[in-house]
């Protein structure tokens, strides 16, 4: 009945109405801001009196742009290594280890995920200030980390549950060191894990403004931090080129996500 | 004993398997827990010792009113996207697979979608001039442009946006749970649609509307970017404000008071999360 998609009757029609509305309302501000960056009007007029490749152009000339964009690709790269890495060797501690206090230790790693971004990131501002990291992309990756770090212990901690350790076991009974067995046969299963903590934390990084607009220096500012900037300013159409291209790239992830993902899983 | 053989024989007794915690802990430690204490300390010793900031914080009529305004758009934030969100997770729940990969294609793509680009396109849709205000008035429904920026109608336009994904995927969870024979059961002993929904569907699915509401509640309270762009002067919220008094205002002492509000609050609420559903699954984890 009412969870029998085919026998709802009347009742599918207004459901199925209300999610496609529902689906379109999620959809409309990609697309939307597609549209504008090749419209013509300085005005962000919809829709468009023209359609013009400007904004694009007014974009790649100004060096600022690209500037902050690969400052954001650096620090979300090395924010990703750092946080699949650290998050791996804990998730292992987590899934595996024996010892009292484990599920205090696992929430407060995953503490940063639920702590509003803006209090670690004015105490992460003023503990920077006294260090001298504060501006600095050593700095940027550190605090990016914290926050990254329980989106990577998550899927990989997950993978980890699944697996059957007396496949490693069997491995080191068959005379590989326990080392090897974990980078031979544990790490390859669980590689579905890995790869999703790995985009998850860089999209952390990537995306993430907030401790970046307190953190940025004149030298130094990613991405987010350059379009806050010129939000506040003004709404100039070079925002929605940006913001286009950005699209392009979360679809590519999608993209590639969905097609390892089926690669690694067959 | 030499300082080494005890540094290798406090390793050794280490319980199995807590040495892969320590870079994380050490992080952690170091760069959360460190900088948060730090800051807390700050609220009560900036510029001298006492408790006069959080006196100055709730005795003050405006800041009271950013307080009220925090709330106020995280309840109707949460009310509104719960509202939205259930139909939306219960067709997901039991729609064709092609169909529901294709709806949660659309989600991800817009979680995944930057959040300052996503909060830019409403402040341009949103404008007086913008698309819905135009497409209003072409239709003949309005005839003066709407105030739909600026304002709580805004905020809550934009936040409802961001938050639906985090509503509707642990909702499609606990709705593909529940197991469809009790519906048909309702149905063979004489229960209507209403009553099957009332009495059976929705006290079933009572605990992921408030496990996700609850974490939809506690997102909102904190936000910053969105509100920051899409309210207005007259409704700022928490977060602004603790930003505005740190960077513009230079005020340590009031920022980090207001601070520790919002962490105690937030932290208070997370808690009952977690009795609510228990820690992995309020973590967000499968």
């Amino acid at each position: 009945m009412l969870l029998d998609y085919d026998r709802l009757g009347w009742l599918k029609v207004v459901l199925l109405t209300f999610t496609a509305c529902v689906a379109a309302f999620l959809l409309l501000p990609v697309v939307f801001i597609v549209l504008l960056s090749f419209g013509s009007s300085r005005w962000l007029a919809f829709p468009p009196p023209g359609w013009t490749l400007k904004w694009y152009q007014e974009l790649f000339a100004d060096p600022s742009w690209i500037e902050a964009a690969l400052t954001s690709a650096r620090i979300a790269t090395m924010t990703a290594v750092l946080a699949v890495v650290i998050g791996l060797l804990a998730s292992f501690a987590l899934v595996r280890g024996q010892f009292r206090g484990r599920e205090i230790l696992r929430g407060l790693l995953l503490t940063p995920m639920v702590l509003p971004v803006v209090v670690f990131a004015i105490a992460i501002y003023a503990f920077f200030l006294r260090l001298g990291l504060g501006g600095t992309t050593g700095g940027f990756v550190i605090a990016h980390t914290v926050l990254a770090l329980p989106f990577a212990i998550i899927p990989i901690a997950t993978a980890l549950e699944g697996f059957d350790k007396s496949i490693e076991d069997a491995a080191i009974v068959c005379g590989a060191s326990p080392l090897q067995a974990k980078l031979r046969i544990t790490l390859p299963w669980i590689r579905i894990g890995i790869f999703s903590a790995a985009i998850f934390s860089f999209l952390a990084s990537w995306d993430e403004v907030v401790v970046a607009i307190f953190m940025a220096s004149p030298t130094l500012q990613t991405l987010p931090v350059k379009i806050w900037g010129s939000l506040r300013s003004d709404l100039t159409p070079v925002i929605a080129a940006a913001s286009s291209l950005l699209v392009g790239l979360t679809l590519a992830l999608m993209v590639a996500t969905a097609l390892l993902r089926r690669k690694l899983q067959t | 004993m030499s300082v080494e053989t005890e540094q290798s024989i406090a390793i050794t007794r280490l319980p199995a398997g807590l040495g892969g915690l320590l870079p994380a802990l050490t992080l952690i430690g170091l760069f959360f827990v460190v900088p948060v204490l730090a800051l807390l300390l700050r609220s009560v010793t900036d510029p001298a010792p006492g408790l006069q900031n959080y006196a100055a914080l709730l005795g003050d009529g405006t800041y009271a009113r950013v307080f009220f305004n925090t709330f106020l758009v995280a309840f109707v934030v949460t009310v509104v996207t719960v509202l939205v969100a259930f139909p939306v997770a219960w067709m997901l729940a039991i729609m064709p697979p092609a169909l529901a990969s294709i709806l949660f294609g659309i989600i991800i793509l817009s979680m995944w979608t930057n959040l300052l680009t996503r909060t830019y396109a409403w402040m341009v849709l949103l404008q007086r001039t913008g698309v819905i205000n135009r497409a209003l008035m072409a239709i003949g429904i309005i005839d003066q442009p709407l105030p739909l920026i600026n304002n709580l109608t805004g905020v809550t336009i934009g936040m409802v946006y961001i938050m639906l994904p985090f509503m509707i995927l642990p909702l499609v969870g606990t709705l593909r749970a529940i197991d469809p024979m009790t519906l048909r059961a309702a149905a063979l002993c004489g229960a209507s649609p209403l009553a099957a929904f009332r009495r059976i569907l929705l006290p079933l699915s009572l605990p992921g509307i408030a496990a996700g509401g609850l974490m939809v509640f506690v997102m909102s309270l904190g936000y910053f970017v969105t509100p920051a762009l899409l309210g207005g002067t007259s409704n700022m919220m928490l977060a602004e404000m603790i930003a505005q008094m740190i960077q513009s205002l230079l005020n340590w002492g009031l920022g980090s008071a207001a601070a520790f509000i919002l962490l105690v609050v937030t932290m208070a609420l997370y808690a009952l999360q977690l009795r609510l559903v228990g820690s992995k699954r309020a973590a967000g984890g499968a």
